[in-house]
């Protein structure tokens, strides 16, 4: 064993402690502890003190450069590593738990308010410090050995370990929605969820395992049979159709949805598939023309209120309700295009003042409108107008032939309806001229402007098509209400399809909806997470950008361009071209231009 | 095609460039005949509505004790843009942690009746809590968010600190709780001078002591000292620095460390001022601080407190002498707005800021 990996251990130990503890104080141990999740021994608690621990082993007992090489640990080199780690973390723990029983809980609560007998009692598993030390001590230390043979098992035996466990705590964390599902489907879900814990009962967590660990096999098996044959067979024609099928199971089972899962969740649904819609403008803006805008709300208030204005809702006033200094009793369907228009035309007007600035200050700049936005709507100054703090009410249901869309499960058809136009509009620009002309200005403005990109058009395109999908949000989101509520338009609903769209992958229309998804839809679901959404969408933004920026479903060129380092790339350009970096670009650019261009004139 | 296009790139050019120009004009005037009428109207009100000329002076003095805090936290901004040529978003955070942390002293003393009894060695103690818990949250947030993105394009530092800060605040919020507190504030800091006719709070005459004593030090710092100097080589050029034997990663600490000290004491004397300490205190005024380093020229010492100064004084003085003439209620209100009109201005204006060397180039 040697020292480096000695300190790697201690080092890793330390950090699992501290963000154990961390865990603890901020209050999410108490709070996930309700959450069963295999009968009522596994909650989300417990997994909760395992996980700093797994991630410190399985890094303390990773493969390292020892004098220039790559070397993977020896096993029981691992497994000591692994230990020592956890034990390391449920020291700290342990000593943290100590200070506080000296203390008394009492004089620790006024500063830290999760402190309690309850979080000793699940940190010292019910027990007295001394014997609940020893425990967790020694559990973590498992965890930690357990988790360190992952870096020596072959990955044939790991990747379906990790996918069956993965998947049970995905089963567990649904508990929500599938058994409501397979009542609606007709199908007994008591053998797979509890109905006293709510979480799975430990049948069916061995099934799931079982189920998802035969699927991971079989996949992986398939996968090399493929790679066998792909040079002979046409593997295309094939995937085409699977795409095909695949795109029209995924349409079907939209559609059933809300059917299937009952109101409640088609609320939560509901909800994130507008931050799916918010996501996908600001995906426009920020993925594909490259320019971070922060004050994306102000394009979701102005969809919200011209949208309430124009069908004519009234202001909340002391006695009743007031009429707007402005209004129309327009149906939601012909006050929609006129809202697109003017946050379109809202786009220019931000857009335009800021069409210099690049990268941060731009940033920084929307952010400025964003909050000037919300701070208008609330003013006394512009009460009158928009109802200042109190808002307005009686916004439209939407009725279409009769058909009205308040109702969660009617509104998810709406936004849907909504949701795949604006997929189907992202994707679209993704490839067309448009979508490439902002490809180049956000790799390299002066380039692209130098190539006869109008740079200032095409911004200002974006800013304005963004605004637009952006104001749709905002549109569905009242009548979703049914009030407009000056409290929702914050800087946070910016921040938080922006996390959606970096989470999902900047500039990738699946990975937006699957970050939107995820970041809105999974906190509706688990309550308990609900409190802590936005220190994990913080969380999540820091740990994207550093570990995988290219996010979840990440799109294939931006990707390329965020793993290579400027620097790195003009290395590439002195040695492939034998140029200088700057040469180097324009001579690039102006190639890939001149092709397109020859193509299409 | 490359002859074409660069042709249609030519004309495209100045067929354009006028178009700019024309919305910058516009807006140029539209702000100018603004502030014109607005402050003419508030100053010809009739004598009753009128603000007496006390009045005035008080929210001078307001606006400079308010300049005051933002300068200090202005500062922060300012001296890691310089170095590491990113905006640290979660700024307002450090800021808020070390007023948070003095607060939990200041409770206890305020409870035991030291802060009366002993207010200097009490206030002492206070701000050496705060600059050590905004100190060590800057340096956390340097080794775990920045370090590891230092060579990342652009955007990624900046969506990190986006989420450091949110990250930050909700983690206050968990672990403090989500409710306000009452900051106590000694009986020494109640009331007031008055000197040539000038009324100041104490607080006021603390704030801007500490921001000058501050400001004094740092330059003292980064100008007669050798880290300061180190910090200085880092900022023109991080490799060349490296290569002259230059501890570049101990800079950068020290900077963020800076930064930290001096956004302490923002805090702490934000506190007194407001009486309040609660998770989300920093996000206000941590723009404010970052739109005042940008007035001023962002990177520079003397411009973060320039802009602060400046920024306090439209903070205080703006909205009544701009609003109030032309019936906007309660114009306290749309302080903010202030703000970040004057950042788009500045920003579309002058990007260099006031003091700044023109760095257009790189806005």
């Amino acid at each position: 064993m040697d020292e480096v990996r000695i300190r790697g251990a201690i080092k890793a130990g330390a950090i699992g402690g501290a963000a154990l503890i961390f865990i603890g104080l901020v209050g999410m141990l108490t709070n996930f502890e309700g959450l069963n999740l295999v009968g009522d021994e596994l909650n989300l608690g417990l997994v909760l003190i395992l996980a700093p621990v797994l991630v410190a082993a399985v890094s303390a007992s990773r493969p390292r450069v020892v004098a220039g090489e790559l070397r993977s640990p020896a096993t029981v080199q691992s497994l000591v590593a692994g230990a020592a780690s956890g034990a390391i973390a449920g020291a700290a723990v342990a000593a943290a738990a100590g200070i506080v029983e000296i203390l008394g809980i009492e004089r620790v609560r006024p500063v830290f308010v999760s402190v309690s007998e309850e979080l000793l009692d699940i940190v010292l598993f019910g027990r007295a410090w001394a014997t609940g030390s020893l425990i967790l001590i020694a559990i973590l230390s498992v965890t930690g050995a357990v988790a360190a043979t992952g870096s020596t098992t072959p990955a044939r035996i790991r990747r379906p370990l990790v996918v069956a466990l993965s998947s049970v705590l995905a089963m567990a964390l649904l508990h929500r929605i599938v058994p409501t599902i397979l009542l609606e489907l007709g199908l007994d879900p008591t053998w797979l969820y509890s109905r006293v814990t709510l979480g799975l009962t430990w049948v069916g967590a061995i099934v799931v395992f079982v189920v998802a660990a035969a699927t991971s096999i079989a996949w992986s098996e398939r996968r090399r049979f493929a790679r066998g044959t792909r040079q002979t067979t046409g593997v295309p024609d094939t995937r085409k159709l699977t795409r095909t099928l695949l795109l029209l199971a995924i349409f079907v089972v939209l559609l059933a949805l809300p059917q299937l899962v009952g109101s409640v969740i088609s609320e939560v649904l509901g909800a994130a598939a507008i931050f799916v819609l918010l996501g996908l403008g600001l995906n426009i803006v920020v993925g594909y023309a490259g320019l971070l805008d922060l004050g994306y709300v102000a394009f979701f208030a102005v969809g919200a209120y011209f949208t309430a204005l124009l069908t004519g809702a009234d202001i909340i006033a002391v006695l009743g309700t007031a009429e707007p200094a402005f209004s129309l009793n327009l149906s939601f369907y012909a006050a929609i295009p006129i809202v697109v228009m003017i946050a379109a035309f809202v786009g220019l007007l931000i857009g335009a003042p800021v069409l210099r600035l690049r990268g941060d200050y731009l940033a920084i700049v929307t952010l400025g409108f964003g909050e000037i936005a919300r701070v208008l709507v609330t003013s006394e100054w512009l009460k009158p107008a928009v109802g200042g703090a109190q808002g307005l009410r009686d916004v439209t249901s939407a009725p279409l032939f009769g058909f009205t869309f308040r109702r969660p499960q009617n509104f998810y058809y709406l936004v849907l309806a909504f949701c795949l136009l604006a997929v189907y509009v992202s994707s679209r620009l993704a490839n067309s001229r448009v979508g490439r002309a902002w490809n180049a200005m956000r790799e390299d403005e002066q380039v692209a402007d130098a190539m006869g990109i109008s740079t200032v058009r095409y911004k200002l395109l974006a800013f304005a098509i963004g605004g637009a999908v952006g104001s749709l949000g905002g549109a569905l989101f009242v009548v979703r209400l049914g009030t407009v509520q000056p409290g929702s338009f914050e800087i946070l609903v910016s921040i938080t399809a922006l996390a959606a769209i970096i989470l999902g992958g900047i500039g990738s229309v699946p990975g937006v909806v699957v970050g939107a998804l995820v970041l809105v839809g999974l906190p509706g679901l688990l309550a308990p997470f609900e409190e802590f959404r936005l220190l994990i969408y913080g969380a999540v933004l820091v740990a994207i950008m550093i570990l995988r920026p290219q996010g979840i479903v990440p799109n294939v060129r931006r990707s390329r361009e965020l793993k290579e380092e400027e620097l790195a790339q003009d290395e590439w350009a002195r040695e492939r071209l034998g140029v200088e970096p700057q040469a180097a670009a324009v001579a690039v650019a102006g190639g890939k231009l001149g092709v397109e261009e020859g193509k299409e004139g | 095609v490359a002859q074409t296009t660069a042709r249609a790139g030519g004309l495209r050019r100045v067929e354009r460039l006028p178009v700019r120009r024309i919305i910058l004009v516009t807006l140029a005037i539209v702000v100018v005949a603004g502030v014109a009428v607005g402050s003419w109207r508030t100053l010809t009100l009739p004598e009753g509505q009128r603000f007496a000329v006390g009045a005035w002076r008080d929210f001078v003095v307001l606006g400079i004790a308010q300049g005051g805090v933002f300068a200090l936290i202005a500062l922060g901004y300012s001296l890691v843009y310089g170095i590491l040529r990113m905006i640290n978003f979660a700024h307002g955070e450090v800021f808020m942690f070390g007023a948070y942390a003095s607060f939990f002293f200041a409770d206890a003393y305020a409870k035991s009746g030291f802060l009366d009894r002993q207010p200097v060695l009490a206030l002492t103690i206070l701000f050496l809590v705060g600059i050590i818990a905004s100190s060590t949250v800057a340096v956390l947030l340097e080794r775990i968010a920045y370090r590891p993105l230092r060579n990342a394009p652009r955007l990624v530092p900046l969506i990190t600190a986006i989420g450091a800060s949110l990250f930050l605040q909700n983690a206050a919020a968990g672990l403090f709780g989500p409710q306000t507190r009452g900051y106590p504030k000694p009986d020494i800091l109640r009331g007031g001078f008055e000197v040539l006719g000038i009324r100041a709070s104490r607080v006021a005459v603390l704030v801007i002591v500490a921001a000058t004593l501050g400001t004094i030090a740092l330059t003292l710092f980064v100008y007669r000292t050798k880290t300061g100097k180190s910090m200085r080589a880092v900022a023109e050029d991080k490799d060349i620095a490296a290569l002259m034997g230059i501890n570049v990663d101990r800079a950068i600490v020290t900077t963020f460390i800076l930064g930290g000290i001096l956004a302490g004491v923002a805090g702490v004397l934000f506190a007194i001022t407001f009486e309040f300490a609660r998770f989300d205190m920093g996000f206000t005024p941590g723009i404010a601080a970052f739109t005042a380093a940008v007035l001023g020229g962002i990177g520079s010492i003397s411009g973060a407190v320039l802009g602060g100064l400046l920024l306090g004084l439209l903070q205080a003085v703006g909205p009544p002498l701009l609003l109030r003439g032309i019936d906007v209620p309660s114009p306290f209100q749309l302080k903010d707005v202030v703000t970040f009109t004057v950042l788009v201005l500045v920003l579309i204006f002058r990007p260099g800021g006031i003091l700044g060397s023109g760095e257009a180039e790189k806005v």
